[in-house]
């Protein structure tokens, strides 16, 4: 069971790590909106597996993914490290403690709030002193982690779906 | 496919019916909450304009437009009268015969001038964005 467990989480670690490093190659309009697609792993993880094997699948993807892009301990690596940390501690939390209350849509809204919470906080204390300038650029964060995080949602949403109806497990499917 | 009974038929309804009502409810809460932040973060926030008020041509007060205050600016026929309030700016009286500079009311950019006391408000934006220079000659 314990290494059943194990090998899940380095599976689907790596193929947070693959969608995070593909995603991270495709230029976006706006250089910092990120599409997130990596969360639907976590997500996935975090309904079917439990909190402790998202929050290290998400550990691992945020160290691994800086490593390869060259950006450990970086700027980069401390919003995606704040980011990610925030966002499934507060997924793990809601889904705990109302797990009916919000399909995966809900959960993946709200990851990607404190996702962006989380990377707003960090940026105000280690890089960007100016509180008018973050509450400016606020409400258009809100808005687009609002639409990809609803997008994901969806995914995650049928993607678990589709994996309890077949009775496959994650590991089946490779 | 190994399983076609697990295939779902993807359409705007199924998607719709797969999400709780919570979750409706936090998708508008948001996606409301943010379209109107967009359009009142930049009304909300100051700007960092600044009120110039000149007697004959030489400046006589550079105040903050952030500021509430009345202040009464002494010109050759008397003192004007110039408020400055949430963010606007008004000239509330002036010694003049027609009370032009009255009768404009508030401002929130341009210039109210009393030319019989010689005096003008001039509101600056402390930064000056491309889209405020209508045309530079040279």
């Amino acid at each position: 069971m314990q290494l059943r467990d194990r090998k899940r989480i380095a599976l689907l670690a790596a193929f947070a790590l693959g969608i995070h490093s593909i995603e991270s190659l495709v230029p976006t309009p706006i250089p910092w909106l990120r599409l997130g697609f990596a969360n639907i792993i976590t997500l996935v993880t975090l309904i079917l597996y439990g909190l402790y094997p998202a929050v290290m699948v998400t550990l691992i993807r945020v160290v691994l993914g800086s490593l390869f892009a060259g950006t450990f301990l970086g700027p980069g690596f401390l919003l995606s490290l704040g980011g990610g940390v925030a966002s499934i501690l507060s997924m793990g939390i809601i889904f705990m403690t109302f797990p009916r209350l919000f399909s995966a849509v809900g959960l993946s809204i709200i990851g990607a709030m404190t996702h962006n919470i989380g990377q707003l906080i960090i940026a105000y204390f280690f890089f960007v002193q100016r509180i008018e300038a973050l509450l400016l650029i606020a409400p258009l964060i809100v808005l687009l982690g609002t639409l990809t995080g609803t997008f994901n949602g969806f995914v995650s949403e049928l993607l678990v779906r589709n994996l309890q109806k077949s009775g496959q497990t994650i590991q089946n499917v490779t | 496919m190994r399983h076609p009974e697990s295939r779902t038929i993807l359409s705007l309804k199924t998607l719709f019916s797969i999400t709780t009502g919570a979750d409706r409810l936090l998708f508008l809460v948001l996606s409301t909450i943010s379209i109107l932040g967009i359009f009142f973060m930049r009304v909300l926030l100051p700007e960092g304009k600044t009120v110039h008020i000149d007697v004959n041509g030489s400046t006589a007060y550079v105040l903050p437009l952030e500021k509430d205050r009345t202040i009464s600016v002494a010109g050759p026929r008397g003192n004007t009268m110039v408020e400055i309030f949430g963010r606007r700016v008004r000239i509330v009286d002036s010694p003049c015969p027609g009370k032009l500079c009255v009768k404009q009311g508030w401002i929130q950019k341009g210039s109210l001038v009393c030319l019989p006391n010689s005096v003008t408000v001039l509101v600056e934006g402390s930064d000056t964005s491309p889209e405020e220079i209508d045309a530079i000659t040279r």
